[in-house]
């Protein structure tokens, strides 16, 4: 009830100053006819007492006071003077923009372009850094477990365990009130037609818990459906994969639905933006962890083999995360002694330090964040960094024109408008441009998002960048900052103005002393655009480096065929078959050069076997050895060239001597200074027989672009281990992507039952580990030529305006003899002091950074003295541009015309 | 004759205008002048609203709520700007007054005391 009053008089209380305010002439109309009438009544009063017309109207006037006093006390109280001051100035301001449409399209523009920078950028950074998972209560308790330990007295960390581990880490803490197992992979879901590679989330029932989200039809699965060891094949949809598949309707429930190998029931729908644990790869669907689990690997919950899944914690109340890490790492050390236990092999716990980290649930703020999430925070400084250059920009136009305005501003001053006042009026200006901007940096951004989603969230289709509230609400803070950093300047000179010099200088004298900040101005932004374009050149030199790096194999022609079993029961031996049926049919295909059967592939897996050689204690003090089980063509295939000794042949076949390829790394790790050719490796155990080594073949890169010679290789041949699993390589004559899809043609109906074949380009699995420097070199390049145009318009329009200053003077110049040549001379001369200012202020900054840029970059330093030339002779370049076009009107001045303007 | 030169005026203690001003409106909306009128009427021509305030204070009281104004006709056929009471003009109006009898009682014992 009180509420309600108090909302009641609120709203009358608005209602009465709005109106006062908007339809100010009418309440000003109505005061004015309402003290009439008092004064009349009075007169009237004092005629009928008996004094004449002219007295009584008299006496009636001093009784009431001053009535134009009145009024401004009336209007006092009327609540509104600030608001219809803020009213007048925005008229004055929207009159004064219009009138000068050229200059507000400038401004607007630039605006635009720093706005929509950021804008577009927020969205990215904030996705991948800041914004908690939609619906998560409480974020702040919630925290990701990162493993670390020491390997071979290295420190690895690993946010993929061991769904043991997991179970291990929920028995024995006690800091938490809830965990949960998650696992992000991509999974064929469907069945023929229809059937679609996407992103499904792996939880645990307990996920959930964690989140304030109701499923809109349905139900989630719960702790039964996720029990040890197989769980329920049960299915919750996505909204995407809902809407799109299934027409939103709401008899999908019990429906089937293949997932994976599992033939999993429908049981509900997911809210909109509910998206899994990961936010770069948005989930269509979900499904149990131990569903999927048990079929991979049915011993998946005893043993400490396969990690893959990710654990998400939160901590009770009050306890803090210090204590929380203790519980973890105590545990951690537990677990770390029952698997010790099961593979005595592994190093003790004295030896590999083994600890918890807690750290948020962005993979992009944990301690094993990749290069990428580094990069994307730069590239969030470069954009801060345009929309600074931008506000200079702004900042110097609207000096520029204050500075034309100066006799105007002078003589208000005069008058008795207070600074104050006057200031106001001039940050009112510049919010409404800057909000103006800001609208128009929404639309730029939009625009933009494209790109950089592409860039940045490539899996993130399903991802509206712009259109949320808090990118919004971004966009506009930042209008605002920028409105008020930008009316600063102007707002500050104005105050400052000295009153008397103004109004006794023309239009032609006082500027130069003046533009003493515009010159501050035009030189940060000529340093940050020299700051920026180093960087650019330097993520542009990183990327030729990196991309023309030799990985140890060909990227471009190779093709990837990877196969997925479902909807049939095949026994070893069937297997095995397809294997071969599928490599001769490659081979057949018209356009392949060769190809080869293999377990792993570069960048997606590594596999590793224990192995023993005569003579060494423990080969696993020496490196990491990883395993790569190939087929007869498979070096021809890669282009992995043997160094020494030979390849795999068609003798080395199941029956024949056991042989071996080594890495030259490896090699030279097992048998140093030694020739490797004929040596012996004892695979699984000491007590096999011989595998003899018959070739060394060149090191290949396998997890990173950067991790060279830190994992040893050998290759057994495929026919000789004859596994079940196995996808091909293909080699193309030429690009690889021009046979893909003749080979998916060619091999899918030899697929049994539901499965299928998946063809993937070595350049797709490559690529995303050149993300970074591509993500930094392009967005450098763009920002950087953004800051350079921003930069040289800036030049431009404070030459240009020193110019039409100076016309007097230039003039007088001609008149006196100077050529045009001299007057072009000088204009320009005036712009290189700027660039060159300029140039060497941001090399200095460039320089400073240099540290921090550096482990960013590859194979390039950041003192690269051939960047920072051309970068130099870029800025030269443009800085004459800009300043020639001005200086090339100047030699058209007429004399007579120039000495005749004031 | 000025208005200060009446021995008989009281100047108006601060913060009573709006009560006047409300108790004025109680019986039937007024406009402006009939207000300062019946206030000195009532008052014996002791009070005397300073005309200058009046207005003021009526937009004041507009902007809070607790009276709203209309024009309509007065008794000498002229368009005129009549203020009345709202219900929470007529409740403030109630606290108002039991306020200021509570000050003045008060006033009054400090002032009898012995």
């Amino acid at each position: 009830m009180i509420n309600a009053d108090l909302v009641s008089i609120w709203l009358s209380d608005a209602r009465f100053r709005l109106r006062a305010v908007f339809r100010r002439a009418a309440v000003e109309r109505e005061l004015d006819d309402e003290l009439r009438f008092h004064l009349d009544r009075e007169t009237e009063k004092n005629v009928r007492a008996g004094v004449d017309r002219t007295e009584a109207s008299r006496r009636a006037r001093v009784a009431f006071g001053g009535v134009d006093r009145v009024k401004e006390d009336t209007r006092d109280a009327r609540g509104v003077r600030v608001l219809e001051m803020i009213v007048r100035d925005l008229r004055y301001a929207i009159r004064g923009l219009r009138a000068h449409p050229g200059f507000t399209l400038a401004v607007v523009a630039t605006l635009a372009l720093g706005i929509g920078a950021n804008t577009a950028m927020f969205g990215i950074v904030d996705r991948l850094m800041f914004r908690p998972l939609a619906y998560l209560r409480d974020p702040g308790s919630v925290n990701r477990v990162y493993l670390h330990y020491d390997f071979r007295g290295k420190p690895e960390i690993a946010h993929n365990f061991e769904y043991r581990r997991y179970l291990d880490f929920a028995s024995d803490t006690k800091s938490f009130s809830q965990h949960a197992a998650v696992y992000t992979g991509s999974f064929a879901v469907g069945t023929g037609e229809d059937v679609r590679e996407t992103t499904v989330a792996v939880v645990s029932a307990s996920y959930f818990g964690f989140f304030d989200a109701h499923p809109v039809i349905g139900r989630f699965f719960n702790h039964q459906e996720d029990s040890l060891p197989a769980g329920t094949p049960v299915v919750v949809l996505g909204q995407t994969l809902w809407k799109t598949r299934y027409g939103s309707r709401t008899d999908v429930l019990g429906q089937q639905l293949q997932v994976g190998a599992m033939h999993a029931t429908i049981i509900g729908v997911a809210p909109e933006g509910f998206n899994g644990p990961d936010p770069t790869k948005p989930a269509t669907a979900f499904i149990p962890i131990t569903a999927y689990a048990y079929p991979v690997d049915s011993t998946y919950y005893m043993y400490y083999h396969w990690g893959w899944a990710e654990m998400m914690v939160r901590r009770k109340p009050g306890i803090t995360t210090t204590a929380a890490t203790a519980d973890l790492t105590n545990a951690y050390a537990i677990s770390w002694t029952r698997e010790r236990a099961l593979d005595p092999d592994l190093p003790t716990a004295s030896l590999a330090h083994p600890r918890v980290i807690l750290a948020p649930m962005q993979l992009s703020r944990g301690p094993d964040a990749g290069q990428d999430a580094k990069v994307v925070l730069w590239i969030g400084g470069v954009a801060a960094i345009v929309l600074l250059i931008a506000c200079a920009n702004v900042a110097n136009l609207l000096l520029g024109r204050a500075l034309r305005r100066r006799r105007e501003i002078a003589v208000r001053l005069a008058l008795g408008v207070t600074r104050r006042r006057l200031m106001a009026q001039l940050l009112v200006e510049s919010v409404l441009l800057a909000l103006l901007g800001g609208v128009a940096g929404i639309l730029v951004g939009q625009a933009g998002a494209g790109l950089l989603r592409t860039l940045f969230v490539p899996q993130g289709d399903a991802i509206g960048l712009i259109a949320d509230r808090r990118t919004l609400l971004f966009a506009a803070c930042v209008a605002i900052i920028a409105g008020v950093l930008t009316g600063l300047v102007p707002a500050l000179h104005a105050a400052g103005e000295d009153l008397v010099t103004a109004l006794k200088a023309g239009v032609r004298e006082g500027t130069h002393q003046r533009s003493r900040t515009r010159s501050a101005l035009l030189l940060a932004q000529g340093a940050l655009s020299v700051f920026l374009l180093v960087g650019a050149a330097l993520f542009v030199r990183s990327l030729n480096n990196v991309a023309s790096l030799r990985l140890g194999y060909d990227v471009d022609p190779v093709l990837h065929v990877g196969r997925v079993l479902r909807g049939t029961k095949l026994s070893d031996d069937e297997k095995r078959v397809l294997s071969a049926r599928l490599l001769d049919a490659a081979t057949a295909i018209p356009g392949v050069e060769h190809a080869s059967l293999t377990l792993s592939v570069p960048f997606w897996d590594t596999e590793s076997k224990g192995f023993f050689v005569p003579g060494i204690d423990s080969v696993q003090r020496l490196g990491q050895f990883t395993v790569h089980v190939a087929s007869q063509d498979y070096f021809a295939t890669m282009g992995t060239r043997i160094l020494r000794g030979r390849g795999f042949e068609a003798t080395d076949r199941a029956g024949a001597p056991l042989v071996v390829v080594v890495s030259e790394g490896a090699a030279s790790a097992l048998w140093p200074g030694r020739n490797p050719i004929g040596q012996c490796m004892k695979m699984k155990s000491d007590t096999m027989p011989c595998t003899t080594v018959v070739g060394v073949a060149e090191n290949i890169r396998q997890e990173s672009l950067t991790d060279d010679g830190q994992r040893l290789q050998y290759y057994l041949p495929f026919e000789q281990l004859a596994p079940t699993r196995g996808s091909l390589l293909l080699r193309a004559r030429g690009d690889s992507r021009t046979i893909a899809e003749t080979v998916r043609r060619r091999l899918q109906p030899l697929m049994p039952g539901t499965s299928y074949i998946t063809v993937t380009p070595m350049r797709d699995i490559v690529d995303p580990a050149l993300a970074s420097w591509r993500m930094g070199a392009t967005m450098f390049t763009l920002f950087g030529v953004l800051a350079l145009t921003l930069a040289a318009i800036g030049l431009y329009s404070v030459i240009a305006y020193d110019v039409a200053q100076r016309t007097h003077e230039l003039g007088l110049r001609v008149a006196l003899g100077a050529h045009a040549s001299d007057v072009l001379r000088l204009v320009v001369k005036e712009g290189m002091r700027y660039a060159l200012a300029g140039i060497v202020i941001g090399a200095a900054i460039a320089l400073a950074a240099a540290p921090w840029v550096q482990p960013l970059l590859f194979g390039e330093t950041a003192r690269d003295p051939l960047v920072f030339a051309v970068v130099a002779a870029i800025l030269v370049v443009v800085a004459a541009a800009a300043s020639a076009v001005p200086g090339w009107r100047a030699t058209r001045v007429d004399p007579s015309v120039a000495l005749r303007t004031e | 004759m000025t208005d200060a030169a009446d021995p008989n005026r009281l100047e108006l203690p601060q913060g009573t205008l709006d009560l006047l001003i409300l108790k004025a409106l109680s019986l039937e909306p007024q406009h402006g002048w009939a207000i300062s009128e019946r206030i000195r009427q009532v008052s014996s021509a002791a009070l005397q609203i300073p005309q200058g305030s009046l207005y003021p204070a009526l937009h004041r009281l507009e902007r809070r709520g607790w009276i709203k104004a209309r024009w309509g006709e007065s008794d000498n056929n002229r368009r005129a700007k009549f203020y009345e009471l709202t219900r929470t003009g007529r409740h403030q109006l109630d606290e108002e007054t039991d306020a200021w009898r509570r000050l003045t009682l008060a006033v009054r014992l400090v002032l009898d005391m012995r």
